[in-house]
């Protein structure tokens, strides 16, 4: 099947999946072109227009400093999907080593494995509460303990896939034919790893949002300047008597945003190989 | 005294928005205390065709399309759902081919012969349990006392088979469809469970629907055999005139794989080819294709079903047998 | 079963210990002398020398760490900076709400998750399922800060229904009538988890009602209702069990968020409180009380897992 008709396929007769993806690509140009599209600058305070309901020219409001909620949710787009996909990054490259690295080289993968196993006694949100401890507050911080949290999830998961797989014939044919064990992982293994891991992209990436817009609410995560949705809400927060509606727009923003990446994933994880399906949670 | 009595049964599978025959116009009669045994590769209908008289068919891709079931006068397609519940598994009861997976790992099996006795009968719990012990000695499960609380996984194929069919009898049912009752198993627990089923028949009465793919177990156990290829009744007669006469090519292909019989084979080595796959559109004949008799009236005419003998069907341009 | 149970439970041992050990090793990736930082800023150098000598800071760091466990199984966590009182005592004070908290949590997502979850899978394809499937989605990605403040804005504030923070003993004044503090926050925390476990529960059930003993349960001419709970669910609470039982361990963790929303005196807000603080000792001590709760609770799924399937206890 070429590209373009397994993706259609993904989508055929899955109208919200299809609905979830649009407002992906709507973040995602939002996000690219923030710059262009913001009417103010995120960060310039007005001390005459605090707390101002939506209308002109502040089309979803101003928060207690006065700066635009507009602008803010535009860029906030950005740190949305910088945070999503630093944090994939960083759980599939890590993850997904330690995974396939474990289950192909049995000695090293006890040791890894028990190690992943220790980190997973840790509950998630304390795991990485305990890591943002030892680091300061920024962008990249945050990026790095989401990641490390959903690496050792991933790493479990593809460390059982990759097992699955290295019992198969193909693999010791490839042997027989005399492949390197770096050919083998990355030329036999990894292609076959690749749809159930965008799946597991698709599902951290959502992780993500509720992470860090958590973190960005408990005072441990992005520094409180930077324009990020969780940090709209956690400023606001105390405004919300007063003018509700400067929760409602960032979290409709962080809930449409999970929810489409959710949609997604459960769909792309409904036409991978049936073999992988159960390994991989989600929502 | 007609029990069962099925007129022109066709059933259709849905598949990707349209609707494929799966059955075709399968008719046929089981008098009381008769064992009927329908015969074919695994494919041919055979099981669905069980699972539409026992009404099991819902919640599956298989649909009823047409004809009825009638059973002890009564139309089953006509029945509401909750009468319909009242003759399954009282009147009419059903055993499977797989005894490992048939039965429900989390009960003991005392419960779940129970739970049928429970469902159609007000008996006590103390009356309940005297009849799954006497049910349990009936179908020669040695210490009933003991196997009463065990779990399915503590027992082996051949106890869990006649666990099974402790199940089906505990409400005495009229008629006992067995779908491969002997397939999983060892070969001479086959014999067996085989001859069990024939004497709780000989003391109880019943009916009894065969289904298998292995035309040896047919002939030693049933009075009449139905032969299906493809959805259809290919040749339908009493046991020993279809045996001392076999008319339709299939059959005869059938016989002579025989000595290959344990396992449920996908095809049989006497007949070349293999099973045509639902969408596959066969011209003629359905068997044409694979038939070591065929002419070239076999690739455009398909056959209707002819008399060869008194109550001997079947359904084929150039019947092998003697004609009588 | 027993001796079941006494295998599994030593096979924690190594788990406990390697975790135990990244929990000591926590003040010490905190850059600075450990002395001093479990002391906090007020601390006189004489204070810090002593506090040195007692955890054996200038010996090797297998020893400190050996002298850190025997105090810990002793009941010995150290000291808050903040209190000034003995770590154990400070977490105690929190374990009444999150304990409470939890389960009444539980009581929701069991309450709410299973029957929607049933009805989910026995309806699977109508709208019914389609609804409360996409629903149970939509509801796992709320933030739940932002679903509990909404909550306090409609249900205490609005309607006045509930008190919006805090959460008084069972012990005060007022008695049981308290609980009604932890109504709104159980809620807020059971929203995503009774989700998961809806979309859990739909899996597991259609899983199992393809299996070939449901269709001899049908065969006996029950009831489609009694085929459902007796023989599909209660195949399928095998494997959700275990999902109860994860989420019930994670939820005293989870609730950090909801704690701190909820103005709730629990341990989840006491983590946070705590970190802001940079009141070490009750930090270190929080984690390992967490982490060993987690993996007590999921030892107790393990053993529930074995009384629930036949076939797992006999081995």
């Amino acid at each position: 099947m070429s590209v373009p008709a397994s993706v259609a396929s993904v989508f055929r007769g899955r109208v919200l999946a299809t609905a979830g993806t649009c407002w992906l690509l709507v973040v995602g140009i939002a996000a690219v072109g923030a710059p262009l599209l913001a009417p103010f600058d995120p960060l310039e305070f007005d001390p005459f227009v605090r707390l101002s309901e939506p209308g002109w020219p502040h089309l979803l409001g101003t928060d207690h400093f006065g700066r635009d909620s507009l602008s803010r949710a535009i860029y906030g787009a950005r740190m949305a999907i910088l945070i999503g996909s630093g944090s994939v990054l960083i759980a599939l490259v890590a993850g997904g080593l330690i995974g396939m690295l474990s289950a192909y080289f049995v000695r090293l993968g006890h040791f890894l494995m028990r190690v992943v196993d220790v980190l997973m006694a840790f509950p998630a949100l304390l795991l990485a509460l305990v890591l943002m401890t030892l680091l300061d507050r920024s962008v990249l911080n945050t990026i790095i303990v989401i990641g490390i949290v959903y690496a050792t999830t991933t790493a479990r998961i593809l460390f059982g896939m990759t097992l699955k797989l290295k019992r198969d014939v193909f693999v010791d044919a490839a042997i027989c034919s005399g492949a390197g064990h770096a050919s083998i992982l990355f030329r036999h293994i990894l292609p076959n790893l690749v749809s159930p891991m965008l799946v597991q992209a698709s599902f951290i990436f959502a992780f993500a949002q509720l992470q860090a817009a958590a973190l960005d609410f408990l005072g441990l995560g992005l520094p409180p300047e930077v324009p990020s949705w969780g940090n709209m809400l956690s400023e606001e927060r105390v405004y919300v008597t007063r003018a509700p509606w400067l929760l409602i727009f960032p979290g409709a923003l962080i809930i449409l945003s999970v929810f489409s990446m959710n949609l997604v994933g459960d769909a792309l994880r409904d036409n991978i190989d049936p073999r992988f399906k159960d390994d991989i949670a989600g929502v | 005294m007609v029990l069962l009595d099925i007129r022109d049964l066709d059933l259709s599978i849905a598949r990707g928005g349209e609707l494929l025959p799966v059955v075709q116009g399968i008719s046929f009669t089981v008098e009381e205390n008769e064992t009927l045994g329908i015969v074919g590769e695994s494919g041919c209908g055979k099981s669905l065709t069980a699972l539409a008289i026992m009404g099991l068919l819902e919640g599956s891709a298989v649909r009823i399309a047409g004809g009825s079931i009638h059973f002890q006068g009564r139309n089953l397609l006509a029945l509401a759902p909750v009468e319909r519940r009242r003759v399954m598994g009282e009147r009419m009861a059903m055993i499977f081919q797989e005894p490992m997976t048939s039965l429900n790992p989390v009960y003991r099996i005392g419960d779940q012969i129970g739970e049928a006795i429970l469902q159609h009968r007000r008996m006590s719990r103390k009356q309940v349990h005297e009849r799954v012990l006497e049910l349990l000695d009936l179908v020669r499960i040695p210490d009933p006392e003991r196997l009463i609380d065990s779990f399915p996984h503590q027992m082996s194929g051949g106890q869990r088979q006649r666990v099974m069919i402790a199940m089906a009898l505990a409400c005495d049912p009229k008629l006992l469809i067995a779908d491969e009752p002997t397939t999983a198993l060892d070969v001479t627990v086959q014999k067996d469970v085989l001859e069990l089923m024939h004497s709780l028949q000989t003391r109880t009465g019943m009916s009894i629907v065969l289904i298998s793919h292995d035309l040896a177990v047919i002939a030693e156990t049933c009075d009449k055999v139905a032969v299906m290829y493809r959805g259809r009744i290919v040749e339908h007669a009493a046991t020993s005139a279809l045996f001392s006469n076999m008319s339709h090519p299939y059959t005869l292909g059938l016989l002579g794989s025989i000595p290959a019989h344990d396992q449920d084979v996908e095809w049989l080595d006497a007949i070349p080819g293999r099973v045509p796959t639902l969408d596959e559109l066969i011209s003629g004949c359905a068997f044409h294709p694979r038939c070591f008799a065929a002419k070239d009236s076999c690739r455009t005419v398909d056959p209707v079903a002819a008399a060869v003998a008194p109550a001997h069907f079947v359904r084929c341009h150039f019947p092998q047998g003697n004609s009588t | 079963m027993l001796v079941y149970a006494l295998n599994r439970t030593l096979t924690l041992v190594p788990t406990l210990l390697a975790a135990s050990f990244l929990v000591f090793m926590f003040i010490h990736l905190i850059p600075g002398d450990p002395a001093s930082i479990l002391l906090g800023d007020a601390a006189t150098p004489e204070e810090v020398a002593e506090l040195s000598r007692e955890l054996g800071l200038d010996e090797p760091l297998w020893t400190q760490y050996a002298l850190w466990l025997a105090n810990v199984l002793q009941g010995d966590l150290g000291t808050s900076v903040f209190f000034r009182e003995p770590v154990l005592s400070v977490i105690a004070s929190g374990a009444e709400t999150s304990i409470l908290l939890a389960t009444m949590t539980m009581l929701w997502i069991v309450l709410f998750g299973v029957p929607i979850g049933i009805v989910s899978a026995i309806r699977q394809g109508s709208w019914v399922d389609q609804a409360t499937s996409g629903g149970a989605m939509l509801f796992a990605s709320v933030p739940t800060f932002w679903l509990g403040l909404y909550l306090i804005l409609i249900f205490s504030v609005g309607l006045g229904w509930f008190p919006s923070s805090g959460f008084p003993s069972l012990a005060d004044e007022g008695g049981a009538s308290n609980l009604r503090y932890l109504v709104l926050p159980s809620l807020t925390l059971a929203a995503p988890n009774a989700a998961l476990i809806i979309r859990l529960i739909r899996a597991s059930m259609l899983d199992v009602s393809r299996e070939d003993h449901v269709r001899t349960a049908r065969a006996k001419g029950l009831h489609p209702a009694r085929v459902a709970i007796k023989h599909i669910f209660r195949n399928a609470l095998i494997a959700v069990s275990a999902a109860f039982g994860f989420t019930f361990a994670a939820l005293v963790s989870e609730a950090v968020v909801t704690e701190t929303v909820f103005s709730l005196p629990g341990i989840g807000r006491l983590v946070v409180q705590s970190i802001l603080r940079r009141d070490y000792p009750v930090i270190q001590g929080v984690i390992l009380i967490i982490v060993v709760f987690y993996m007590v609770i999921n030892l107790l799924v393990d053993l529930a897992y074995a009384s629930l399937d036949p076939r797992v206890s006999l081995k």
